[in-house]
Parts: C-alpha cells; sequence; structure tokens
C-alpha cells in the first residue's frame, strides 16, 4: 500500500517497538476503552516528544508527569505538553478522514487545564504512523468551534483549522507573544463531602461514561483538584485507600507497589511522646522515598499522641541537608491552607517537619517545594 | 479538452463528461448574464482572467453564498481536470476514473477558497491545483485504507462529522442520525481492539458485547438523544450499525452523474435573473485603480524574489526534492524510490525544505511589510508557498 503525505503535515513513524511499550504501560487502565484511550495518547506523547525536541529549541517535556498524565487519560483523552513556556494538547484519534477535530470541553474550559494551542492527530496503528495535520489556538476554539453538549466536545472544521504544522513551529519561533488564550471563568469548588460521594459513585467502572454522568462544572471542579482526581482513577482502576492508621496496624499489600509508602518502625521516645499515652500508639511509621531535583529524600508520617500525626522530611544522602527554598506543606483535601500547614528551609537543614492535630477520617493533601519526580497528589486519609 | 475561450465562457461553463472521457463545457445561463454584465461594467474591458479570479475570490469573501463562488467553481473546472488527470495517473489501481477523482476535487472547492490569500496570492489556479491534488490523494488514501478494513475497523475510523455527512448523504433524517450517531459512539466505547496492532479485520462483537452496547445506548439515550425514544434490542443495533457502515462506504464512492448538476428551477425565472445584477461596484473600482494592481504587482514580485533566493539556498537535495515532488509530481513512495531511502524520512525532509522558505517569507513580512505574525498571518503564507512553489515549478520545470 502506497502512503501519500502532504508534505505540510508533520507524519511520524510509529516502530513496532514504541507500540509495544506503548501497549504495556497502559494495561491497568480500567475498562477496555480506557485502555485504548491511554495507549492511543501514550503513543503520541512518545512520538511526539522527540520529534519536536528535532525541530525547535525549546525545550519539550510533558505537562505532568507520566503517572498523572496517564491518569487524565482514563477519563478524558488529550495529551498535553509544554513547548518552552506554552502549553500543547495533542488529541489522538483514529479518524481516517480528517475532517474534524474534536476537543473535550476539559481542555477548553478547565482554567488550569487550558493549553496555547491544540494538535489534531490521527494515529494509524496497522500502517504505523502518526500525523499531525492541523493545529489551532484556545483563543479561536472559544471563539470559533462548535459546542457539542451531547458529548461535551469544541469541534472545529478541517478548512477551519491551520494545516501546516511548520506554520506551527514557525509561530512558535517568531511570534512566542500571540495571543492564544481568552479567559475562562473559574470553576465553583465543590465540598470534600460532594468530592467524596462522587469519587465513591463514579468509581465503579461500570459507569462507562463518567464524564458525561454529571454536569460539566461539578465534574470540573473533581477534575481540577490533583488528588480528587487520582482518587477517582484509583478507585475506577480497583485500587482502594483506607486510612493511614489502618496502613500502620495491618499488613496492606498493595502499599509498597500501588501507593509508594511503606512501613518503618521509630522509637516514640525520640520524637516527644509523652508517658502512657505512647503505649497505646503503633510504633509503627510510614515512610515514602522521593527523589527531588536528583537527590534522595524520605517523607515519613509518624503518630505521636492520638488524632497528633507528624510529617517529616529528610535528605537520605548521606551527610546531606535540605537546602533553602524547600517547603514541606500540607494542605486540606479541597485544596485549602491552614494555620501552621507549612515547614520553609530559609536555610539548609537537617529537617523539615510539620505536626497536626486530625480527627479521625479527616483527609490531608502534602505536598513539596520543588515538586519531587513522579509526584503524585494523594489525598491520605486518618 | 477543448480550451475555454474569453472570460465569459471561462466564468460560465461547466465540464460535461462522456462517461470517464471530457465531453463538451455546459453554459449555465445565469452565470453568463452576470459574467457579460460585469464585463461591461469595466472600460476597456478587463481580459485578464486572474483579475477577474481574484475579484470573485474578494466578492465571495465577503459573501460565501452569493454567486461568487458559482464563477469559481466555473473557472476551476480545468485546473481540477488536470490535477485530477496527473494524480490518479500515479495511483496503479484502474478503479479511480477522472470523473470519479473530479468530483471529490470539485467538492473542495471551500477548502481552496477558504486557503487561498486573496490579498497576497496572485493564482488562484496554482493554489487549487496543489489543493485538489491534495485532496484527491487523501481521498484515495482514505479508500485505500477503508477497503482493506471489515466493517466493524471501519466503523472506529470513521470521525462523527464524517459519519454524520455520510448519513445525511444516505437520506437518513436528523432524527434518525442522531440515533445512529449514539449507537456508534456506545459501539466505539465497548468494541475496542484487544492489541495494540493488526486492527484492521475486527470481527463482529461477540452476543456480549452487543448486549453491553445495546445497554450503553439504552441508558445514554436519555441523556443524548433529543427525543430518546425506545429500548433498542442488540440485533436492532447491528442493523443500524451496518447502515452507518454502507452509507460511510458510499460516501467515498459517489455515484458520479451528479456532478455539475444544476439544481431544478435554479436557473429560471425572472428572480434569478434579477439577482445577477448585484455587481459590487466598489469593489470593481478598488481594483481597477492602477495603483493598486501597481501595488500587488510589486509586492509579488518582492515575494518571487524572496522564495527565489530562499529555494537557493536550500542544500542541493532539498531542492532535489521539492522539485522531484512538485514539477515531477512523484509520490513520495516514488521519491523515496528514486532516492533509496525510507517514505518517512522524504516527508520528513520535504516539510523541513517547506519549512525554511515558510520561514524566509515570514521574516520578510515582518521586516520590511511590518506585518505582526499570528498564526493566520502564516496560515496565509504557508498557501502563498504552496502556490509559489505549483507556478515555480510549472513555469520552469527543471
Amino acid at each position: 500500500m502506497t502512503i501519500v503525505f502532504d508534505p505540510t503535515q508533520l507524519i511520524i513513524q510509529l516502530p513496532e517497538a514504541l507500540q509495544q511499550q506503548a501497549w504495556s504501560k497502559s494495561k491497568n487502565a480500567a475498562t477496555p476503552n480506557s485502555r485504548w484511550q491511554s495507549y492511543l495518547n501514550q503513543l503520541t506523547l512518545d512520538a511526539f516528544i522527540p520529534c519536536g525536541r528535532e525541530e525547535q529549541e525549546a525545550t519539550v517535556k510533558p505537562w505532568l508527569n507520566d503517572q498523572a498524565l496517564a491518569n487524565i487519560w482514563e477519563l478524558v483523552n488529550g495529551t498535553a505538553i509544554m513547548l518552552g513556556d506554552a502549553k500543547v494538547v495533542l488529541i489522538p484519534s483514529e479518524a481516517e478522514d480528517l475532517e474534524e477535530l474534536r476537543l473535550p470541553q476539559e481542555w477548553v474550559d478547565i482554567p488550569e487545564w487550558v493549553a496555547d494551542y491544540y494538535l489534531a492527530v490521527q494515529v494509524n496503528v496497522d500502517a504505523g504512523f502518526l500525523r499531525v495535520w492541523g493545529y489551532t489556538t484556545h483563543q479561536k476554539v472559544k471563539t470559533t468551534a462548535t459546542y457539542n453538549s451531547t458529548d461535551r466536545t469544541y469541534t472545529l472544521d478541517h478548512n477551519d483549522l491551520i494545516t501546516d504544522l511548520n506554520a506551527f513551529w514557525i509561530a512558535r519561533e517568531l511570534c512566542p507573544e500571540e495571543v492564544t488564550k481568552v479567559a475562562v471563568s473559574p470553576i465553583t469548588p465543590i465540598s470534600p463531602t460532594q468530592a467524596n460521594n462522587l469519587i465513591q459513585r463514579l468509581g465503579d467502572r461500570e459507569i462507562l461514561l463518567p464524564r458525561l454522568a454529571i454536569p460539566f462544572t461539578i465534574w470540573a471542579a473533581l477534575l481540577q483538584n490533583d488528588a480528587w482526581r487520582n482518587g477517582l482513577v484509583e478507585g475506577r482502576q480497583g485500587i482502594t485507600r483506607v486510612s493511614v492508621l489502618n496502613w500502620l496496624q495491618e499488613e496492606a499489600a498493595n502499599l509498597v507497589t500501588e501507593f509508594g509508602w511503606r512501613q518503618v518502625e521509630f522509637q516514640p521516645s525520640t520524637v516527644g511522646a509523652k508517658g502512657d499515652t505512647a503505649t497505646a500508639i503503633p510504633h509503627t511509621a510510614l515512610a515514602k522515598q522521593l527523589t527531588i531535583a536528583g537527590q534522595p529524600y524520605e517523607l515519613k508520617i509518624l503518630p505521636l499522641e492520638a488524632d497528633i500525626w507528624r510529617f517529616e522530611l529528610r535528605n537520605l544522602a548521606l551527610g546531606a541537608m535540605i537546602p533553602s527554598g524547600f517547603t514541606l506543606r500540607l494542605l486540606t483535601e479541597d485544596g485549602q491552607s491552614f494555620e501552621g500547614n507549612e515547614d520553609i528551609a530559609t536555610i539548609p537543614v537537617e529537617m523539615l517537619y510539620i505536626e497536626v492535630e486530625l480527627e479521625a477520617g479527616e483527609g490531608l493533601i502534602w505536598e513539596i517545594e520543588p515538586n519531587p519526580e513522579d509526584y503524585q497528589a494523594e489525598v491520605l486519609r486518618f | 479538452m477543448i480550451p475555454r475561450q474569453g472570460i465569459v465562457q471561462i466564468f460560465s461553463t461547466f465540464i460535461q463528461f462522456d462517461f470517464d472521457r471530457f465531453s463538451n463545457w455546459a453554459t449555465a445561463p445565469r452565470l453568463r448574464r452576470s459574467m457579460t454584465k460585469c464585463l461591461n461594467e469595466t472600460a476597456p474591458k478587463e481580459t485578464s482572467e486572474n483579475f477577474w479570479a481574484i475579484y470573485w475570490h474578494k466578492r465571495w469573501q465577503k459573501k460565501p453564498q452569493g454567486i461568487a463562488r458559482e464563477h469559481l467553481l466555473a473557472y476551476l473546472q480545468e485546473v481540477c481536470f488536470w490535477s485530477t488527470q496527473k494524480t490518479i495517473m500515479g495511483f496503479t489501481s484502474t478503479q479511480y476514473t477522472i470523473p470519479d477523482g473530479f468530483q471529490i476535487a470539485i467538492a473542495g472547492i471551500d477548502k481552496v477558497l477558504k486557503g487561498f490569500d486573496g490579498d497576497r496570492g496572485y493564482n488562484l489556479k496554482s493554489y487549487a491545483s496543489i489543493t485538489f491534488s491534495n485532496l484527491i490523494r487523501e481521498l484515495l488514501r482514505q479508500r485505500q485504507e477503508i477497503d482493506i478494513c471489515s466493517e466493524w475497523s471501519l466503523l472506529r475510523k470513521l470521525s462523527q462529522k464524517r459519519l454524520q455527512e455520510s448519513l445525511q448523504n444516505a437520506g437518513l433524517s436528523a432524527e434518525v442520525s442522531e440515533k445512529y450517531v449514539l449507537a456508534w459512539n456506545c459501539f466505539k466505547n465497548i468494541y475496542v481492539p484487544e492489541r495494540s496492532s493488526a486492527t484492521r479485520r475486527l470481527a463482529k462483537p461477540s452476543p456480549e458485547a452487543w448486549i453491553a452496547i445495546a445497554n450503553l445506548y439504552n441508558k445514554e439515550r436519555r441523556g443524548q438523544l433529543s427525543q430518546p425514544g425506545e429500548a433498542v434490542k442488540p440485533e436492532i443495533l447491528e442493523k443500524w450499525l451496518l447502515i452507518c457502515v454502507k452509507a460511510a462506504r458510499s460516501y467515498l464512492y459517489p455515484n458520479v452523474t451528479s456532478i455539475n448538476q444544476p439544481k431544478p428551477g435554479y436557473d429560471s425565472g425572472e428572480i434569478a435573473d434579477s439577482l445577477v445584477g448585484e455587481i459590487e461596484d466598489s469593489l470593481l473600482s478598488e481594483m481597477i485603480v492602477e495603483e493598486e494592481v501597481q501595488q500587488r504587482n510589486q509586492q509579488q514580485s518582492q515575494i518571487n524574489e524572496i522564495l527565489i533566493s530562499a529555494l537557493a539556498k536550500l542544500k542541493p537535495d532539498e531542492q532535489k526534492l521539492l522539485e522531484l515532488y512538485y514539477a515531477q509530481k512523484l509520490k513520495q513512495g516514488d521519491i523515496a524510490k528514486k532516492l533509496s531511502t525510507q517514505q518517512y524520512t522524504i516527508s520528513r525532509k520535504l516539510s523541513r525544505a517547506r519549512k525554511s522558505l515558510l520561514k524566509s517569507l515570514s521574516l520578510w513580512t515582518k521586516d520590511t511589510l511590518h506585518i505582526y505574525l499570528t498564526s493566520d498571518v502564516l496560515k496565509a503564507m504557508s498557501a502563498v508557498i504552496e502556490e509559489w512553489l505549483e507556478s515555480h515549478y510549472h513555469s520552469n520545470p527543471q
């Protein structure tokens, strides 16, 4: 068979090995459909990144780390990458006719998800090629695209896209200041109770179209919270979380493999537990290995007394300190700050720590600046 | 083919086919009256076809639904015919006839008109020629792909828009078509390839899969259809989806007889006549003003110089590639064979070569014409380059 391409399109070959690799990376998806969606997006990501690096000088990297992107594909089609400071979302499709770009609303109307550019991508796994056949900007989508309420997409006809991909590279090079975005309204947050109910309900993989199952603004509010989004995906993939206390008391087989935490022993006296109460508390803590700016770190969660918990961050490299500028921060599960929720290294320090009092059932999100590699926002339930 | 004579004929006649060969030029009386009238507005009579092409294109931009589109449709008949012939010759299969390809290409007229840059571009025909070729090649490529697909694989390879057009083309009402589209979406959600490749021969879904598709449909119909209608059994869904397949196939292989047939009643009556009179006097006089013509010519020759020098700066192998592609109209596969390299490499190199031309032209536009660059300006530049390459290699075959 002869494949004839238009030289204005960007054609990327998909070697067998790349396909195999993407296929195996997508194996944890919840449903056959989300697996296929993850597979096409993974292929798009893996094929496009090296090509972007060849075409231009700005750094090219995924918008989020691998796991975070994979979690999005469980729910929404589209691969976000950063080209320098511009955000680009690639929308893969199997359609052979290049009649339209069908863009999920999430990429257009969730403020944090909004991109500068959207690229239309055809993936043909049999012929083994991927072709980027058009692009547009957020501004154009908002002003000219048709909104389809049934599947919550914006569509643009082939004729309304810019079909020369060279124009895209040159736009990035010669007019990076081009206006690409228009303002979108913020999404009204939902309460943690509502979010948890939704995570419960939509966490059922039998619901095949979760993104259409609830009104868009509520869906968007759920998705824009990284920890809730990850929680929803875990639920759909059949991964269940229990409270931190349970993790400490029981042998949780999936603790290491699925959540990256492990149990470690600790000496309660050294962290200032008072008298008899210490005996009631398990002498076990949770620890997670992290890599931050190329160095190994460990984040620990230690139970001090009933309802009092301590988060500790240390540099694991021999004799190394935590550099100044590092921040350890805790947030409520809907992403809010609270008093005493962070510890900042103003000078190099041995350890950053926060002690918090929590009620049973309360949830927390931890974060560190700079971001650890492969950081996954997670709600820890206490 | 007998070439057309005179401006009036060029802008008011259509190719008629006799089986798969050119037969004659048929006149659309309404267009003839319109063109004659316009011609009389200019004194001395403007006889450059390019002048009129640009004029109609400008009018089309103002009023895409008006008569301008039809004049341009008439104008581009020849170039469409020759592009079709050249492109089809590149395909070995004999199942593609000229009327067949012609029909595909001419249906893409809006793409030509939308893509052409009326301000900077200077030859609509060159731009049309390359665009028509691309359209035909793309469509033939799609056919090749679809032809080797099973029904069930084909369904996964349609865009929603194409499916909707196919159903409409098959005469289905909007209400029915909406149901079929939902059925198709449910099918795509449930019936997913189970391996990373070899997806062209997907077998018919299992009975369990059909039940799952029906369940999803029956659940989603309430939220997604304007009239939810009744619950549907798997057998019915299967029937619907096979109708979708049929509609999509016949959309790709349309019946040729309908080319250039005016709609009934379209060309008769006083009303049609009275509409012809609306000549855009201001537009016409604007275009006739000597200054504008000069400015235009000057800019065009500048663009020409810029691109010639940019072309000369390309590496010899890049120049060779452009020539093989644009002048000799070789398919990339053939070029690859000729240069004994991979097709993907060829496609990449061609694209690189075009990119340097586009960059040179863009820089010139920014620095000399002081035009603020945006993606839209670059889109227009890209069209100018396609057009320029086409006419450059056409007038200077090397």
